[in-house]
């Protein structure tokens, strides 16, 4: 079971399609349109996935230490987590940012009328 | 002892008025601030021409996040009592003084029940078993018996002010304040008042969710019962 099994038209696709998915990453951190906070979670995945499409053993690899019989499941299983992880980093990003919207507005909503008292002293 | 009465208002232009007559007919002395959750209609107005402070939201926060713009406005006022009284004419002001004399005899949060003489409206069967239900939790959790843990018509002492500025829930408020203000190891008590049934709009709690609102309020009330004993934290 090597890389021979895998069909070479898919795997130029793969190769293709991961280093472009890569090298938009790059470019949105390049313009700033990225935190880079964000960024390094997203740039790292984009590079496993170029690894991935460039040495299929790896998949096959992290499947033999996991005593995972097809490497798609190892394949699978592993995304997932990861999709699990970010979504919850997500969650976590967006709960916060929520309790700063809602002080900020609290603050306009005071201040307002603060300011509007004071101009009319 | 400054007074501060709350009174939290979405699209409330035409209740606010009477409320605002009934408050002054008390005769009491205490300051008004209406938080108005960036209503579509004229509540600002309504509110300037009878002369009462008003802060404007200039997004839509919801009845927690409005009220406490209250508590944080009182809070940065010096404000002893603060009194949150519902923008809809649920609540009369003739009560209001019970209310913060129970708090001035040093008790941190009085709640205006309808449920200990049982009197004025009553709310429909299914919420009355709701709110027993919240008040059976409330007691087995904090073994402390309150009648109607769903009131909005509550007057709270500084420390209770404090508590509030840093920390309030977003929906469905009051039970899980309830839990908390217990929690921090400050007195509750009740008072019976007498509520009407709202005079004109919609109450925000429709039968659509119901479900949720049961659900939300329990988890809120089990977190709130095992959360670390003074929430007085910085929300950064």
């Amino acid at each position: 079971m090597t890389e021979a099994n895998i069909n070479y038209s898919l795997n130029i696709i793969l190769i293709i399609a991961s280093v472009c998915f890569f090298i938009f990453i790059v470019n949105m951190v390049r313009t700033k349109k990225l935190e880079l906070k964000y960024a390094l979670t997203w740039l790292l995945t984009s590079f496993s996935f170029v690894v991935m499409a460039v040495f299929p053993q790896t998949i096959y690899f992290v499947a033999k230490i996991l005593h995972i019989e097809l490497p798609v499941n190892a394949l699978f299983l592993c995304v997932i987590f990861l999709l699990l992880l970010m979504v919850f980093a997500l969650t976590v990003a967006v709960s916060r940012q929520a309790i700063r919207i809602k002080k900020l507005i609290q603050e306009i909503g005071l201040l307002r009328e603060e300011i509007r008292k004071n101009s009319l002293q | 002892m400054k007074t501060l009465i709350i009174i939290p208002a979405y699209n409330e232009a035409e209740n606010l008025p009477k409320l605002f007559k009934a408050l002054k007919d008390t005769g009491e002395d205490f300051d008004i601030l209406t938080v108005n959750d960036c209503s579509t209609d004229d509540t600002e107005k309504v509110c300037r021409e009878y002369g009462i402070n008003v802060v404007t939201l200039p997004v839509n926060l919801g009845i927690g996040g409005a009220v406490q713009t209250g508590y944080i406005y009182a809070l940065r006022n010096g404000y002893d009592i603060a009194v949150q009284v519902d923008g809809d004419g649920q609540h009369d002001p003739q009560f209001i003084k019970h209310l913060v004399n129970r708090v001035k005899d040093g008790c941190d949060l009085c709640i205006g029940s309808r449920f200990i003489e049982n009197e004025g409206f009553q709310s429909s069967r299914v919420r009355r078993i709701g709110i027993r239900y919240f008040s059976w939790l409330i007691n087995l959790l904090m073994k402390t018996r309150i009648t109607d843990p769903t009131s909005g018509f509550r007057a709270c002492s500084k420390e209770v002010i404090k508590l509030f500025a840093s920390y309030y829930p977003k929906d469905y408020p009051e039970p899980e304040t309830v839990v908390m203000v217990l929690r921090n190891k400050l007195k509750v008590s009740e008072m019976p008042v007498i509520m009407k049934p709202r005079e004109k709009g919609v109450s925000s709690i429709t039968n659509f969710k119901a479900v949720y609102y049961m659900i939300k309020v329990t988890l809120a009330i089990l977190i709130s019962s095992i959360s670390k004993k003074s929430v007085v934290k910085e929300n950064d």
